[in-house]
Formats: structure tokens, C-alpha cells, sequence
């Protein structure tokens, strides 16, 4: 095959050469589906409180979210039956569908809760904007990257860095601002800043990317009225338990509450009205009152597990792009579970974002399902003969290699040594 | 990890992606690893701290009401209740759930017959989660409430006192508060009895306090219902004599007054009215809380010359004088400088001691004060009156009757203070001293009785829940009050004055039977002296056969009339009494 271009290869170009279409990681598959199976049990046991506290059926929310979870993993397969190809291929629709949700939102009625254009309503049927843009930058920035570092430019500040700022100012701009949702901003800069660590940018140009992230933070919260409550209440916890704080101590209430072992399934009482979004933003603390310390920990190395096997992958995967793509799932789930159960625990101000595959909540779980379904195709064309299969630092554009993999013989300079399976 | 370029060469920049990926991981698992940690000081180190909190969020303790203890009266042989629980609801909207205010308003009133606009101004006062918009509807009201399905308006059960007799003995039965507690009259000397003991459920809530019920913390403890009471009284009795008093009030234009009617022989109250009186199952809507009061027991006044009656038991008693004993009368006294006259001229020298009663000479009283002192105003006369009206009847303290606030009144001190004969022979026909109407009743009970001074009282018996039951028996506080021969002549000197005065007192003879009375008229202190013209009436008569079988004790408050008001303000209403007793209360006639 003459083309080069890793933007139009196909599947059958992968079979070829050392790494070899295997089996996938089972893992991510079982542990992902642990947390969601988990997630539904919780949901199931605090339906009675919740739903009488929405004046809704008891079996709303379960069925909801079992819907929401069948459609979660339908996106996983879809993504994952995806040829890897078709994501840098599609990083631009999905860009521009991301930008049109962005506009469509913003016409839609304001949300009653929360003051802000988040979500867009069609029926019974609710879209978080920010998810998509979430899944759309993912891609993007993985393909962006991948591209810079192919043309070696990854150290470039005109063409690399200075586009990654602006996209960092556009997302801070739409996310933060007009949709008013710090949390979801927060997490894709975040995102973008580690996809941009781990893709190789030098580490003072790193630096000023989060200088500018942090600026960026400091303006949104000390611009509104809210956000710098919340800030007070982080610093201030339990001063303003029955206002602005109630949250935050509910969940430390409900976290605290639970003890070694927890009260046990069916005895939550912070469900019953006591915590907000019991269900959904704060259901790690239900976890807690209800589980206990040994729970939570369980829940923490599920989520350790889940990590470690998409930082074995990305370890083990060929190319840049792929790699990318797994760093920043990796750096979603992370960035959103440290940010929403460091809330919980009263380490981090309260933010309005998901446990990740545990909350209640549509949109964020479909989108990391997807996200992690790019993955799970991803982790078929792993090579583990090679304890560094990548690109190594003396390679260069110019040999025959390609990040997506297609030229991964064996470097020249790589050991002939294989270590054994982690 | 992989080799990679050596500081500070030259080439373009390439780092390890796999290098710093292993710094990114560290990071994340170091970050769980805080949090871990944060988690085990938050959920084992400082567990017990928001287990505490968590509970005094979630764990909320109810009472759970006790039925409130019936009270019941004679009617007859048979014994019927005069007051009942009712739940009845009171009507209240969380503001914040209501979001029709005016509409809802108008529905609302309609059904209540409340003021709209003054719902609707409640209905809207945001951010109160909680307004009281009406109280004590009915069943058939909450069901046509809840039948609006209005959101945020809610009624809740509590229970009331109706009363089945009306405002029957509304003054000895005092009345239940909105908070469900007893106030005046027996309701108020009985709270604790009646009330029982509330009930307690301690349990885990959601956060709108409804207990949940699966939690292991919940604690319930049943209520006690409050114990029963039958009182002594008659509710026929009570009516009459209730309707006698008003009627004979508002005929003299007084504004206060009372009758106790009591049992010479047990000492049971069998009516005791006071006026003015109230509706308890309105009392909310009584303006002048003097109306609560049971002035019969509540309300010592200058009794007059009934005390007649007991200045001469004590005469009779201590032998200084027979009832036919008569002396040289004036028609003054002068003592410690002051002159004491009559209301009506000496009827003809010698005086006897029933012209005394019959005429309520104040002279002849004064003359048995100085008997009593051997011939003259001393302390040994002082000493004599005093130990028999404190110690023999019973003056001075209160009776122990079953009223809250009761009067104790006063006898002066016969060792203490100026003027102390002037004050004695004052006090020997009624002035200087104050009692109340049940102190007056039950120490001439106690005479002609034949000399036992019987508790006042107007509880039978108490019956708790569990089926016990606690007669209140007859209780003697002291026997031998006066001799058998005291009695006699007591009432004998009683009956002459009925007999000679019962056309004054608007009243009749009754044949075959015995009835005995004396009235009284005092003057009323007002500013250290004694007004010229406000005069309290006062009566005490018995009715009965061989035997007393009632005594009855009567005031009347500063009625219009003049002079002598005790027969024409007063008697009268013994007068109707005593016919009332006599036709419908089984007083059987003398044997002979």
C-alpha cells in the first residue's frame, strides 16, 4: 500500500506487520460494567427517597437510567466496532457538531435548576451540550496533536501551542461562560492540558498552558456570584451548613455517617431528601453512608483498575494518535471522578459534574461510554513484545513510521528485551 | 523505560510519551491515594462526629398525643359526661408549595367561611413553609379540602374538648387551651391526670420529617390515656341553680355573683355556679378573663351577717348563751372609740338571741364577742372567736376543694395589731374578716350538721385507663366542730328566721320540712374605709327533713338595691333554690 496518511487507513492495515489485531482488554469491559451495574443497584435502593422527593414513581428513576445505561452500552459498541481510522477522519464533523449543539443550546429555553443553557430538551429526551464537545475535543485535540507531532512541530508555540490556547479560550468561552458549567470546562481543559503533556509538549509551554487555565478559572469564579460562594463554602466548610454550605456538609454528613461498614444497603437516610442530587452529582456519598469506608475504597481501586488498564494500553499502543485518545479518557475519568468525589469529600469545592459510569445522568455516561468503546477497539492493537513500542525520541518523520502504527517493526534502536505482561 | 535524548542535545524535541504518561498515572493514583485517605479520616476517625450529626439531622422525636380524661357529672341515678373529645383539623399551607394563591384562597373560604383575603395574604407570605390558616374544622370540611386537591395545603388532627352540656358549670370546669392545656377549674387542678401521658415515637425522618420505616433507630412509646373524673355535681341542679342566679342577677342589676350548693352530710358540691360566666369550647373569644373565674371558691369577700350564724355557734358551743338567752340591747356598742349600730331599731328590751338572727342585729353579735371574753372585749374573747372560727370552722385557710387559685380569706390576728376588740366584734357579724361562699357553706355544714366539718369537694371518683379506680372519699377534717346541742339550736334559730322572714325573701313555707337561713349584707371596703354605696349580698340556708340535706351558700355582688340586701338581692335566690331542692331533688320531710 502506497498511502501513507494515517487519516484514511483502515482497518486490514493494522493486521499487517507486528501488531496484530488481537483480543481486546476484556477488562475495561467488566470493570466499566461493574461500576454501571453498581451504579443501577444504588440508584435502585435510594429510588423511594428520591422519587418522593420529585413527586415521581418510584421505578422513574431505575428505568431511566436503565435505559440510559442500555444506550450506553450501545455506544460503547458502536464506538468500539468503529475501525480506528474513522476517528481522525471524523474529528471535524464532530468538531462542527459540537459547535451547532453549542449555538442550538443557546436558543433553547434557559434551565429552570440551574439558570443556564446546558441542556438541550427534545420530548422526555435531555442533551448535555458539554459531553459532546467533551467527546468531540477528545478526538480533535488526539488528532491535532498526533498531527503536530508527526510534523514534529510539537514543540512549535505558532503552530501548535498558540492554536491549542485559543481552542483552550473557545471551550473556556462556550462551556464556562455561555453554559455556565465550570465543572464540565474544568474537566475538558483538563483534558486538554494532560493530552498535551503526555503528547510531549515541553514542560515550561505546559506550564503556561495551565497559567493560563488557572487565569481563566480565577476570572470565571470571581465573576459570579455563585461560584464564589461555593469557593467560600469550600474554604469554609460547616460555617453555613443550613445555606450555601448545605450541600457540602450533607455529603460530609453522609460520607462521615457511614463508618467502617456502612448502614447498609437499604438504609440510607441522607437519599430521603437530606442531600441533593442524591442520585447523581452526590451519589458518592450515598456510596459512603451506605457502604461504608470499605466500600468506598472498593469503588476507588475499581476506578484505580480502570486507569491502570487504559495506562497499560496507552503504554502498549502504537500510535501517537491512539495513544492520545487513551491519555485523555484516562485524564476524563480521572479529572471527573477526582473532582466530583474530592467535592464529596470536602477536599474540592462542589462542582455540578457526574461520577463517571455511576451517576444517574444521560449524556456524561454515554459519551464516556463511547469514549471508552474507542478504547476498547484501540486495545486490539496493542503490542506488549516491546517495552516501548512507540516512537522513540531518535526516530524521526522521515522513516518509515507512522503514528498509527504502521511502521512499528521493530525500531532500530529498540532492546531486544520483552518484558513480561503486567 | 525507554531511552530518550541525553539534556541539552540538539534535534528537535521529542520526549518519552510513555515517561510522562507514568508520571500522569502517579499522579492520578497519588491523588486516590489522598483521597483514601481522606476517607479514612472522615468515615472511621471521624465517624462517631457525623454519625452525631447525621442523627440530630435525621432523628426527630414526636409525641404522640394521649387522649385527654372525660369528665362526668350526676344527672339523676345516672352519670353522663360534660366533656368529650373531638378531633377537629386545623387548616395550614406551605406558601412555598401553593401556586395559586388567590384562587386557592377563594376555595378555601368558601368552605371555612374564613376571609379570603386574608387567606390569600397568607398563602403568599414566601418564604414561610408554614401558615395556620384556620382552626377546628370539621370532618366534613377536611374531607371537602382534601377534596380540592389544592398543592401545599394540608390539615392536621388535633383534638378538642366539646362540651355536651353546653356551658353547664363552665367556672368549675375551667377549659383545655390550643396547646392542650387544662386552664382553670378542674381542668387545670386535674392537668396531669387528664392528660395522660403522651406517647413518644423517636425515629429516623426523611428530611421533610416523615418517619422512615426502615430504620433500625426507631423508638415508639404508647401514650397513657388521662384518667376519667365523675363529679358531684348534678348537671339538673347545676342548670337550675345556674339560671336562678343569672335571672335573679340581672333582676338587681348585679353583675357578679355565685351559689354553692353542698351536701351538709359528706361535704359534696353538688352545684356551684358563678356569673359571669362563659362558653369553654369558645374560650378564646372571652375578653374579660374575670369570667373564668369560679367565685365561689376564687373570691373572699367581707361575708356580712351571716357570720351571724357562726358568732353564735360559738355561743352556743362555749355555754355563754341558750337560744333563748336575752339582754338589755342599746342599740349601739361603742368600742375602742368607734360606735356600731344596727340597720333596723331594737325591737323591744330584753333582746333575745333569735330576735339577733331574725333582725341581724349587729349589737347582739357584739354581745355574744363579749360573753365569750366573760363580760368584756378582751383576749380571752378575741382567742375564743378566733380558735372557733380558724380551728373549729375552718376560716382563714382554704378548703382544699378541688379548684385551682382558691381564696384562703382571713380572721384577724386576736393578738396582733390596733383596735383589736373594735376588729373582733366587727368580725363577729361579718365585716374585718373575708371568706369565700364554699368556706361559709361548708362551716355551717359543719354546724348543722351536727359538728363534723366534711372536705368541700367536687370529685367522686377517678378512673384510669388500666381500670383502676380512686373513689374520693369522704373526708373529715375535724369532728366535734361544735356540740349535738349546738347544732340543734343552731338550727333551730335558723329555721325561726326563715320562718319569720320568708315573705321578705320572696319565698314560701314548706310544710314538713326544715329550712333555716340567714342573710347578709356587707359593706364593701374600698380605700381603708367602707363604701357608702356598693353593698355585697350574701345567704347561707339549709333544706331537709330530720336532717340538713343541703346547704347552700349564695352572693350577689353589689347589686342596685339598698340596705338590707341581703334578704332582697340574696334570699331570694335561696328561696327559689330551696323550692327547686324540695320539688326535684328528693329532700325528704320530717318524720314527725
Amino acid at each position: 500500500m502506497a498511502r501513507r496518511s494515517p487519516l484514511n487507513t483502515a482497518g486490514p492495515r493494522y493486521s499487517d506487520g507486528a501488531v496484530r489485531r488481537h483480543k481486546p482488554d476484556h477488562w475495561l469491559l467488566v470493570l466499566s460494567g461493574l461500576l454501571m451495574g453498581f451504579g443501577l443497584i444504588v440508584l435502585y435502593s435510594i429510588s423511594p427517597g428520591l422519587s418522593a422527593s420529585q413527586h415521581v414513581s418510584q421505578s422513574y428513576f431505575v428505568s431511566k437510567q436503565l435505559i440510559d445505561v442500555a444506550l450506553g452500552i450501545a455506544a460503547f459498541a458502536a464506538a468500539a466496532s468503529m475501525p480506528l481510522g474513522f476517528w481522525p477522519k471524523s474529528a471535524k464533523s464532530l468538531a462542527v457538531v459540537a459547535l451547532l449543539c453549542s449555538a442550538l443550546v443557546m436558543v433553547m429555553p434557559v434551565d429552570q435548576m440551574y439558570q443556564a443553557h446546558r441542556w438541550i430538551r427534545l420530548g422526555g429526551f435531555s442533551f448535555q451540550v458539554a459531553e459532546l464537545i467533551k467527546l468531540a475535543l477528545l478526538v480533535g485535540v488526539a488528532q491535532f496533536l498526533a498531527e503536530q507531532y508527526r510534523r514534529d512541530k510539537i514543540a512549535d508555540f505558532q503552530s501548535t501551542l498558540k492554536p491549542l490556547i485559543i481552542l483552550l479560550l473557545v471551550v473556556a468561552a462556550i462551556v464556562a461562560k455561555l453554559q455556565s458549567d465550570l465543572g464540565s470546562a474544568g474537566v475538558i481543559i483538563a483534558m486538554m492540558f494532560l493530552m498535551a503533556y503526555v503528547a510531549g509538549i515541553p514542560l515550561k509551554k505546559v506550564m503556561m498552558v495551565g497559567g493560563i487555565a488557572l487565569v481563566v478559572a480565577v476570572l470565571a469564579i470571581s465573576t459570579s456570584a455563585y461560584r464564589r460562594d461555593r469557593l467560600a463554602t469550600f474554604l469554609h466548610p460547616e460555617k453555613d451548613c443550613l445555606t450555601t454550605g448545605y450541600q457540602a456538609c450533607q455529603a460530609l454528613i453522609s460520607v462521615g455517617s457511614g463508618g467502617v461498614m456502612g448502614l447498609g444497603l437499604g438504609y440510607s437516610v441522607q437519599a430521603y431528601g437530606y442531600l441533593p442530587e442524591a442520585g447523581n452529582d452526590s451519589i458518592f456519598a450515598i456510596i459512603a453512608e451506605k457502604f461504608g469506608f470499605i466500600g468506598t475504597v472498593i469503588v476507588i481501586v475499581v476506578y484505580g483498575a480502570i486507569i491502570t488498564r487504559l495506562k497499560r494500553i496507552a503504554e502498549h499502543t502504537a500510535g501517537m494518535f491512539q495513544k492520545l485518545i487513551v491519555a485523555g479518557v484516562l485524564a476524563w475519568l480521572a479529572v471527573q471522578m477526582t473532582i466530583n468525589i474530592g467535592a464529596m469529600v470536602g477536599l474540592l469545592p462542589l462542582k455540578g459534574i457526574t461520577l463517571p459510569l455511576i451517576s444517574q445522568g444521560g449524556t456524561s455516561l454515554i459519551f464516556l461510554t463511547a469514549a471508552l468503546g474507542i478504547v476498547f477497539q484501540i486495545s486490539r492493537y496493542t503490542s506488549y513484545s516491546l517495552v516501548e513500542p512507540a516512537i522513540d525520541a531518535n526516530e524521526t518523520p522521515t522513516t518509515n513510521y507512522s503514528f498509527d502504527g504502521r511502521g512499528l517493526r521493530r525500531p532500530r534502536n529498540a532492546p531486544l528485551v520483552t518484558r513480561p505482561r503486567a | 523505560m525507554a531511552p530518550s535524548r541525553p539534556r541539552g542535545a540538539a534535534g528537535p524535541h521529542r520526549v518519552s510519551t510513555n515517561h510522562r504518561l507514568r508520571i500522569l498515572y502517579a499522579a492520578v493514583i497519588l491523588i486516590m491515594g489522598i483521597i483514601v485517605l481522606r476517607l479514612f479520616y472522615l468515615q472511621i476517625i471521624r465517624h462517631d462526629h457525623y454519625r452525631q450529626a447525621a442523627l440530630s439531622d435525621q432523628l426527630k422525636q414526636y409525641t404522640i398525643a394521649a387522649d385527654r380524661g372525660i369528665i362526668y357529672a350526676h344527672q339523676g341515678d345516672n352519670v353522663v359526661p360534660l366533656v368529650l373529645n373531638q378531633k377537629l383539623y386545623t387548616l395550614y399551607a406551605d406558601p412555598t408549595l401553593v401556586n395559586n394563591p388567590n384562587a386557592s384562597a377563594a376555595k378555601l373560604a368558601a368552605i371555612t367561611n374564613g376571609d379570603e383575603g386574608r387567606y390569600s395574604q397568607l398563602l403568599k407570605t414566601r418564604p414561610s413553609r408554614y401558615q395556620v390558616l384556620a382552626k377546628r374544622l370539621s370532618e366534613n370540611q377536611k374531607s371537602k379540602i382534601l377534596a380540592l386537591g389544592l398543592p401545599g395545603v394540608g390539615l392536621q388532627a388535633q383534638d378538642y374538648r366539646v362540651y355536651p352540656q353546653g356551658a353547664l358549670a363552665a367556672n368549675l370546669l375551667g377549659f383545655v387551651d390550643d396547646s392542650g392545656n387544662g386552664q382553670y377549674g378542674i381542668e387545670q387542678q386535674f392537668n396531669n391526670q387528664l392528660a395522660g401521658k403522651q406517647g413518644m415515637l423517636k425515629a429516623i425522618t426523611d428530611v421533610n420529617g416523615v418517619p422512615l420505616a426502615a430504620s433500625r433507630d426507631n423508638i415508639q412509646k404508647n401514650p397513657v390515656a388521662g384518667n376519667n373524673f365523675v363529679l358531684t355535681i348534678d348537671t339538673a341542679m347545676e342548670q337550675q341553680v345556674q339560671d336562678i342566679l343569672q335571672a335573679q342577677l340581672k333582676k338587681v342589676g348585679s353583675k357578679q355573683g355565685c351559689v354553692v350548693v353542698m351536701d351538709p352530710n359528706t361535704g359534696s358540691i353538688k352545684a356551684m355556679a358563678s356569673y359571669p360566666t362563659y362558653d369553654p369550647s369558645k374560650y378564646y373569644q372571652v375578653s374579660d378573663i374575670s369570667a373564668f373565674n369560679d367565685l365561689a371558691v376564687s373570691d373572699p369577700i367581707e361575708v356580712g351577717s351571716i357570720m351571724k350564724t357562726l358568732t353564735i355557734s360559738t355561743g352556743l358551743d362555749k355555754g355563754v348563751i341558750t337560744t333563748n338567752s336575752a339582754y338589755p340591747d342599746p342599740g349601739y356598742v361603742n368600742i375602742d372609740g368607734a360606735t356600731i349600730k344596727n340597720v333596723l331599731p331594737i325591737p323591744e328590751n330584753p333582746v333575745t338571741i333569735k330576735d339577733v338572727m331574725r333582725d341581724s342585729l349587729n349589737t347582739g353579735a357584739i354581745h355574744v364577742f363579749k360573753l365569750l371574753g366573760g363580760g368584756q372585749y378582751d383576749q380571752q374573747g378575741r382567742d375564743i372567736l378566733h380558735d372557733y372560727l380558724v380551728n373549729h370552722f375552718q376560716l382563714g385557710k382554704p378548703t382544699g376543694v378541688e379548684q385551682p387559685g382558691e381564696g384562703a380569706g382571713g380572721i384577724p390576728n386576736p393578738d396582733q395589731g390596733s383596735a383589736l376588740n373594735l376588729q373582733y366584734a366587727n368580725t363577729s357579724f361579718g365585716q374585718g374578716m373575708t371568706a369565700t361562699m364554699l368556706q361559709m357553706a361548708s362551716a355551717v355544714s359543719s354546724v348543722v350538721n351536727g359538728g363534723t366539718y366534711y372536705q368541700p369537694h367536687l370529685v367522686e371518683k377517678e378512673t384510669g385507663t388500666n381500670g383502676s379506680s380512686d373513689s374520693f372519699d369522704t373526708k373529715i377534717v375535724k369532728r366535734n366542730v361544735v356540740k349535738p346541742s349546738t347544732a340543734a339550736g343552731l338550727r333551730d334559730l335558723m329555721e325561726y328566721v326563715y320562718d319569720s322572714n320568708y315573705a321578705i325573701y320572696s319565698s314560701q313555707l314548706h310544710p314538713g320540712y326544715n329550712v333555716g337561713g340567714k342573710t347578709g349584707t356587707a359593706q364593701v371596703a374600698i380605700n381603708g374605709g367602707y363604701s357608702k354605696t356598693d353593698f355585697n349580698a350574701t345567704f347561707v340556708g339549709f333544706v331537709g327533713g330530720d336532717k340538713p340535706q343541703y346547704v347552700v351558700a349564695v352572693m350577689v355582688k353589689d347589686p342596685y338595691t339598698f340596705e338590707s340586701e341581703g334578704a332582697q338581692a340574696a334570699a331570694p335566690i335561696f328561696g327559689k333554690i330551696t323550692n327547686m331542692l324540695i320539688n326535684d331533688f328528693n329532700v325528704l320531710p320530717t318524720s314527725h
